[in-house]
């Protein structure tokens, strides 16, 4: 059994990962423990409002690496552990058993060498489906600079592989993180994108990543703007097939003179991951939402902030618009716009009606009408003070509203 | 006219029969209070005329004895009146009314059943096993709803290997797996020697969960909107070490 202190090192090390998925993934339990879930599965909340889904852990925090940001970086004077494939394989069985968690998500310091560190990874997710005959989720972080062939192996045993980013750009990368490049963390996610492909359409029985890749880059830490990050993330969608891109707060756990002081803004990630679910679930182009000078309005969420540039677009008409544009308008989410498409077959809808069905007219009554009857505010400039108001308010009751554990909990999927 | 039933599905359907006709007619399988000059009708389950409106109920909604299972099961204390109005729609137009998401009966019966099935999801990560000396896995729970039967298939599929019994201490009722069967029995109070690791297991997943926070961005708000504090009673992460 791991020792206390070893885990707490371990987890410690792994926490500031933003992803907690165990979406994605029906694999079946092939005569052992465990299986995939879809949907995904919250197993227990921590006192910052995370989900604890999948138990986060690093084999080894002992790293030759030196990036800036990181509290293993090869000089910082911390105590160094490595934990067993034994230890961490028991721990899962254990934990999985009494249904702590949902799987597991295995990183690594780059410990001796990239190689040797990937290794590592892959015996222990190897030995834990094969020798503990586990079945549950699993999230192999890749190391950059491993060979090919690791990387390849590791995903047969994988539902899900990231390789993070980690900055949004390659000078940033370079000046903070010095012996990761941009090509040794692209390319192994374009290497293995091209082989789940492979593996779909030669119809293959094996897994290969059923829960597909993700990635992950610090905001805050390096000058790029929104637009910039924004269409970084797009392109990781569209030309890379990623699942998702997280963004993390630079948080500063280390001190380094090219490192800002303070943390950064939690209301920059909230906003960049409002527009994140814009691009992924409501039609839009990152090109769309940010701002003429390359970010996000901080005073009002993107969607709003996109509707007030694009003002004679509206009001839209709920009983004959179509989806697309039902999805643009601000306050309508995905649910309250389906469940307006279902409606209208069956009742011309009023704002009673809409009330009733709990879509949140706060902000959308300025942009909608609802059986020609119009209940917004005709000017501009008004309606712009009341969503910004209405904006802080809904912040200051809840802030990460799209964060991970917001939305799994909402809907039970990430 | 109230119609009083036991909470059944049979004698929910015995009762709808009889109170279909009755525009007035109050449904309840609960303790309500009698309204002075009420009449009121202890409805005795006839299975044959149950059968009968089942089958004619399925022939209007294929689906909709799935419905009545989640809406009969949850906790919520207007639930029989919500299931009444919902079968009443069901027959009034005689079809499938779940989508016409407009409508007063279907919004109460959808957010009835919502509830029920996310407190399933919910259970399905909280639900926490505690391991006996014989291996066998014993979870106790208090959930809002009826649903302890409902959460076997899922346990049962990932851990086919080990015996378990979901035991709902509130209802006094368990579900239990065998290994081999899956059953439903009375459950009043449970002896449980657990297995001599049971303890050091709890104690790393309570250092795991206080490692794994990050103490500056505290949200105490957010973790308790999702995970409620009536649930904690059962998760060794909620005890304080020592205890």
């Amino acid at each position: 059994m791991i020792s206390e202190e070893k885990l707490k090192i371990l987890t410690e090390s792994a926490k500031y990962d933003v992803s907690c998925s165990s979406s994605g993934s029906a694999r079946k339990n092939a005569g052992g423990m465990g299986n995939g879930y879809v949907s995904g599965c919250c197993h227990s909340f921590t006192p910052d409002g995370r989900c604890v889904s999948l138990l986060k852990i690093l084999l080894s925090n002992d790293c030759v690496f030196g990036c800036r940001y990181c509290p293993s970086r090869a000089d910082s004077d911390v105590p160094r552990v490595t934990a067993t494939p034994e230890e961490i394989c028991e721990l899962v069985i254990d934990f999985y058993k009494r249904n702590y968690i949902e799987g597991l998500f295995l990183s690594s310091a780059v410990h001796r060498s990239p190689n040797y560190a990937m290794e590592q990874l892959l015996v222990t997710v190897k030995k834990l489906r094969t020798e503990y005959n586990f079945h549950g989720y699993i999230h192999v972080k890749g190391i950059p600079h491993a060979d090919a062939g690791l990387v390849h192996e590791a995903a047969l045993y994988a539902d899900r592989m990231s390789f993070n980013l980690e900055l949004p750009s390659e000078q940033s990368l370079k000046l903070l993180a010095p012996q990761k490049s941009k090509e040794s963390l692209l390319s192994p996610m374009r290497q293995l994108q091209r082989e789940r492909l492979l593996f779909r359409a030669e119809k293959r029985r094996e897994h290969f990543l059923p829960a597909g890749q993700t990635t992950q880059m610090i905001v805050g830490a390096s000058p790029e703007p929104d637009g910039q990050i924004l269409r970084l993330a797009q392109d990781l969608y569209r030309v890379n097939g990623l699942k998702r891109v997280y963004f993390s707060s630079y948080v500063p756990v280390v001190h380094d003179s090219l490192l800002p002081e303070k943390a950064a803004e939690e209301l920059r990630e909230h906003r960049l991951y409002q527009a994140d679910w814009l691009l992924r679930f409501y039609g839009f182009s990152a090109e769309e939402i940010v701002e003429d000078d390359g970010n996000l309005s901080s005073d009002f969420d993107p969607k709003c902030a996109w509707a007030l540039r694009n003002l004679h677009l509206f009001p839209v008409e709920v009983n004959r618009a179509p989806l697309e544009a039902l999805l643009r308008v601000p306050g309508i989410g995905v649910r309250s716009a389906y469940k307006i498409v279902e409606a209208r077959k069956f009742t011309r809808l009023t704002f009673e009606d809409l009330k009733k069905m709990r879509v949140v007219l706060k902000r959308a009554r300025h942009f909608i009408t609802a059986g020609g009857k119009f209940q917004g505010t005709e000017n501009v400039s008004a309606v712009r003070g009341l969503l910004a108001a209405d904006d802080r308010q809904g912040r200051a009751e809840q802030l990460s509203m799209f964060s991970d554990a917001a939305r799994s909990a909402l809907t039970g999927e990430l | 006219m109230i119609y009083f039933y036991d909470g059944t599905k049979e004698a929910f359907l015995t009762a709808l029969l009889l109170a279909f006709p009755d525009e007035e007619a109050v449904l309840s399988s609960g303790n309500r209070q009698l309204t002075l000059g009420a009449e009121t009708v202890f409805v005795r389950t006839d299975r044959e005329r149950a059968a009968r409106a089942e089958a004619r109920l399925l022939a209007l909604d294929k689906d909709c004895m799935h419905d009545l299972d989640l809406l009969l099961r949850s906790g919520m204390p207007d639930r029989d009146a919500v299931a009444l109005a919902y079968f009443k729609l069901i027959a009034a137009r005689g079809g499938p009314v779940r989508k016409m998401l407009a409508e007063d009966a279907v919004i109460a019966a959808q957010e009835c059943m919502r509830r029920v099935s996310f407190e399933v999801h919910r259970f399905h990560g909280f639900v926490r096993f505690l391991e006996s000396a014989s291996g066998a896995l014993y979870a106790p729970i208090s959930p809002d709803n009826d649903i302890c039967d409902l959460l076997v298939p899922h346990f049962r599929a990932r851990l086919p290997q080990y015996p378990f019994v979901i035991h709902d201490v509130k209802r006094k009722k368990a579900a239990v797996y065998d290994g081999d069967h899956a059953f439903l029995a009375p459950l009043e109070r449970a002896e449980i020697v657990l297995s001599a690791s049971e303890d050091d297991w709890q104690k790393l997943w309570r250092k795991y969960y206080q490692s794994v926070n990050i103490p500056s961005r505290e949200r105490l708000k957010q973790m308790r909107g999702y995970m409620p504090v009536r649930y904690w009673k059962f998760m060794p992460e909620k005890f304080s070490d020592g205890s």
